[in-house]
């Protein structure tokens, strides 16, 4: 079969990359105060294409490239979910972006490409494509970490971001290239047959152990699993706030959709020896649900408490790549779930928290003192993906813990499930903090932001780091006012101002998302469950 | 032959990395690297890889050093022999020799099979790229094309700015 036969399998992939370039295009000859149209072409764009890829590659199961690529039902799941990811963040992102930051039109193409990136990154059967699609998708992340130029943090972020990104892909890299020289193949497949064909008496080369090892290293710094995590909190306090939701969100799904493939066709079906590595990856996981949520006690910065959440969440999905095995499909069904429950749930908490900032330019916990009042919509949702995020039933947050923490413990780790719902009642406490704010601490009578209240915290909290902000801590001129320019100072005392149609549309989505999940998931289940049968079988 | 050649360049390569991480000086640092690099060059004609060795010499000797050196001229040019340097030196060394000592034993016991050093041909590395591998190659230009836009956009001085 000549290698172009199927080409048109690939449709979605290429339309995506020329719906980039027409709003690049288009960036050129909009006008100055037209530019959110580009946000709403990229919005129409991927709705458009999420109906065709579910129309055409529905029950499609053929590989692409003598199996570099993957169009089974695997891959068009992830791709709906990364392309519904990407609708989210560009509406959610669209007041943001015209308030607060330069050259609109790159930001929203960008973050198409990012998709691009993603949606290939499920696709690949092959470690060198997925490298490089998770390098596209990496890419538009540093540069989207560092998009609000003129914000010190915004650069500090991206630098340290594009930094460690750089060494975690090289780690990867340098492991490819080891797995490489032993088996001589880098297809996932390949990988699991060449694996399998060591005899279980036979030494194997150690180097091909470090080459996974490496491997293993580099997916987690992407995945921020401790003790790779070190990069998140700074990464995602520092970056515009609807990028640090996107990288808990979108970036975190799609390294797990590489993970999962990755681990599903390359490693479990070799057996006796997955069992060791499972220890492994559970052990990971452990660590990092406990120490992502007990940090996360102490933040007083909503963006860095999201941070260690979402740590804590990457340990719980680990749990379920730990327990991931041939005779069973419910642990990769629950990844799949938790990743759907985690996006809708995040969606809800930053939407609100994103259009909290857009209002005020605030972003400590301290600040969200009285929005139970002022903004009861706001706050409720905000209240309601906490709740979620915690696991409290009747949200999605429960349904997938409990779809995910009975599969890990099916598999014979109970200690492992153990250990994550006691993660999660920690986590409880520090959610439920953000609520009590919300609620039950009174509005400040004073506004408070005169006085740069709240960013006392981060300076302290960071040290050296904070010394070069410290000049907005002092005098009559309220701090945050320099922080994003000055526009914002000037809309802060309208918190009355009523939310946006986007905010309103991304909240009202996502609660329905959170409250189906969490009432009724069996639908979801059937889609989740035919893709989990695309990878193990 | 072949040993005393591929130990002559490995000391050279090394030597040009040691002196990239010892030296207090960025521009020696800078020119340290492209020695490292241009022997590594040299390691894959030893192995009979002509292609990377080009590639090797044009993309990391020429591009790349020679951008890290304008980067130095044009940002710091006052202060650019000042060190870099770091508290946590200590600790990067121990981590950096904590894993020599898993790499080089990892490397000797059970080492991957020799097999015969053979050259491949230009036209054959030009069809599987264009070809097997179009799809990644693709994506590389997409990833260079954000990265250019992206420094493009982060570079540019704004409205009020010069």
């Amino acid at each position: 079969m000549p290698l172009t036969a199927n080409l048109d399998l690939l449709t979605p992939e290429f339309a995506l990359a020329g719906l980039a370039f027409l709003v690049f295009a288009a960036d050129l000859v909009l006008p100055e105060g037209r530019k959110h149209w580009l946000g709403w072409l990229s919005v129409a764009g991927l709705l458009a294409l999420i109906a065709v890829s579910v129309i055409m590659l529905w029950g499609v199961e053929e590989t692409l490239y003598n199996g570099l690529l993957a169009v089974d039902d695997f891959s068009l799941w992830f791709k709906v979910l990364f392309m519904v990811i990407g609708v989210f963040i560009i509406l959610s992102s669209m007041d943001f972006v015209s308030e607060r930051l330069e050259h609109q039109g790159e930001f929203y193409g960008i973050v198409l490409f990012s998709v691009l990136g993603m949606n290939v990154m499920a696709q690949s059967r092959e470690l060198l494509t997925a490298y490089i699609a998770l390098e596209l998708l990496s890419f538009s992340l540093y540069v989207l970490a560092a998009y609000a130029r003129d914000n010190a943090k915004s650069n500090e972020s991206g630098l340290k971001y594009i930094i460690i990104g750089a060494f975690s892909s090289a780690i990867l890299l340098y492991g490819v290239s080891m797995v490489y020289g032993v088996l001589g193949v880098t297809k996932f497949e390949a990988i699991a047959a060449g694996l399998a064909a060591i005899p279980d008496t036979g030494a194997v080369s150690p180097s091909l152990w470090v080459g996974v090892a490496l491997i293993l290293v580099g997916l987690g710094f992407k995945v921020a699993a401790v003790p790779f995590h070190m990069w998140a909190p700074d990464v995602y306090e520092g970056a515009p706030y609807p990028i640090t939701a996107y990288l808990s969100i979108g970036s975190k799904a799609a390294a797990f959709a590489l993970v999962l493939r990755l681990a599903a066709e390359g490693f479990v079906p070799v057996g006796d020896r997955w069992e060791q590595w499972q220890l492994i990856l559970a052990v990971l996981a452990a660590v990092t649900m406990l120490v992502g949520n007990l940090v996360a006690l102490a933040q007083r910065n909503l963006k860095r408490l999201m941070a260690y959440s979402s740590i804590g969440h990457s340990g719980f999905i680990l749990a379920g790549v730990a327990a991931l095995s041939l005779d069973s499909n419910l642990p990769s069904n629950g990844v799949m779930l938790y990743l759907v429950g985690y996006s809708a749930t995040n969606f809800v908490v930053f939407g609100g928290l994103i259009s909290f900032f857009n209002m005020t330019g605030k972003e400590m916990m301290s600040d969200l003192a009285g929005l139970g009042g002022t903004q009861p919509f706001l706050a409720a949702s905000i209240a309601i993906g906490m709740f979620s995020l915690a696991g409290l039933p009747i949200f999605a947050g429960f349904a997938i813990k409990f779809y995910l923490f009975t599969a890990v413990a099916d598999e014979g780790f109970l200690w492992l499930a153990g250990l994550a719902v006691f993660a999660s009642l920690v986590s409880l406490y520090y959610y439920l903090q953000v609520v009590r704010q919300m609620y039950i601490e009174p509005a400040e009578g004073e506004p408070a932001y005169g006085h740069g209240y709240g960013y006392e915290h981060v300076d302290a909290e960071h040290g050296e780091q904070g010394a070069g902000h410290n000049e907005s801590g002092e005098g009559d001129e309220p701090a945050p006012a320099r922080r994003y320019g000055a526009a914002q100072f000037e809309t802060h005392p309208a918190l009355g101002r009523r939310p946006s149609v986007t905010v309103i549309a991304v909240l009202g989505a996502g609660l329905l998302a959170v409250f189906w999940i969490g009432v009724y998931p069996s639908p979801l289940l059937d889609t989740i469950e035919a893709a989990s049968k695309a990878i193990l079988s | 032959m072949a040993w005393v050649l591929f130990i002559a360049l490995a000391v050279v390569t090394l030597g040009g990395g040691l002196a990239v991480v010892a030296t207090r000086n960025v521009v020696h640092a800078a020119l340290a690297l492209l020695v490292s690099l241009v022997a590594v060059a040299g390691v894959y004609l030893l192995v009979y890889a002509e292609f990377l060795a080009l590639v090797q010499v044009l993309i990391y000797g020429g591009a790349i050093v020679i951008v890290l050196v304008f980067a130095i001229m044009l940002t710091r040019s006052a202060e650019y022999p000042r060190t870099s340097d770091n508290r946590q030196w200590p600790l990067a060394a121990v981590a950096a020799l904590g894993l020599l000592a898993v790499l080089v034993p990892a490397f000797l016991i059970n080492a991957v099979q020799d097999t015969e050093a053979k050259n491949a041909a230009f036209t054959g590395i030009a069809q599987s790229l264009f070809t097997t591998w179009a799809v990644p190659f693709e994506i590389a230009s997409l990833v260079l094309l954000v990265a250019l836009i992206g420094a493009i956009i982060i570079a540019r001085s704004g409205p009020g700015e010069n």
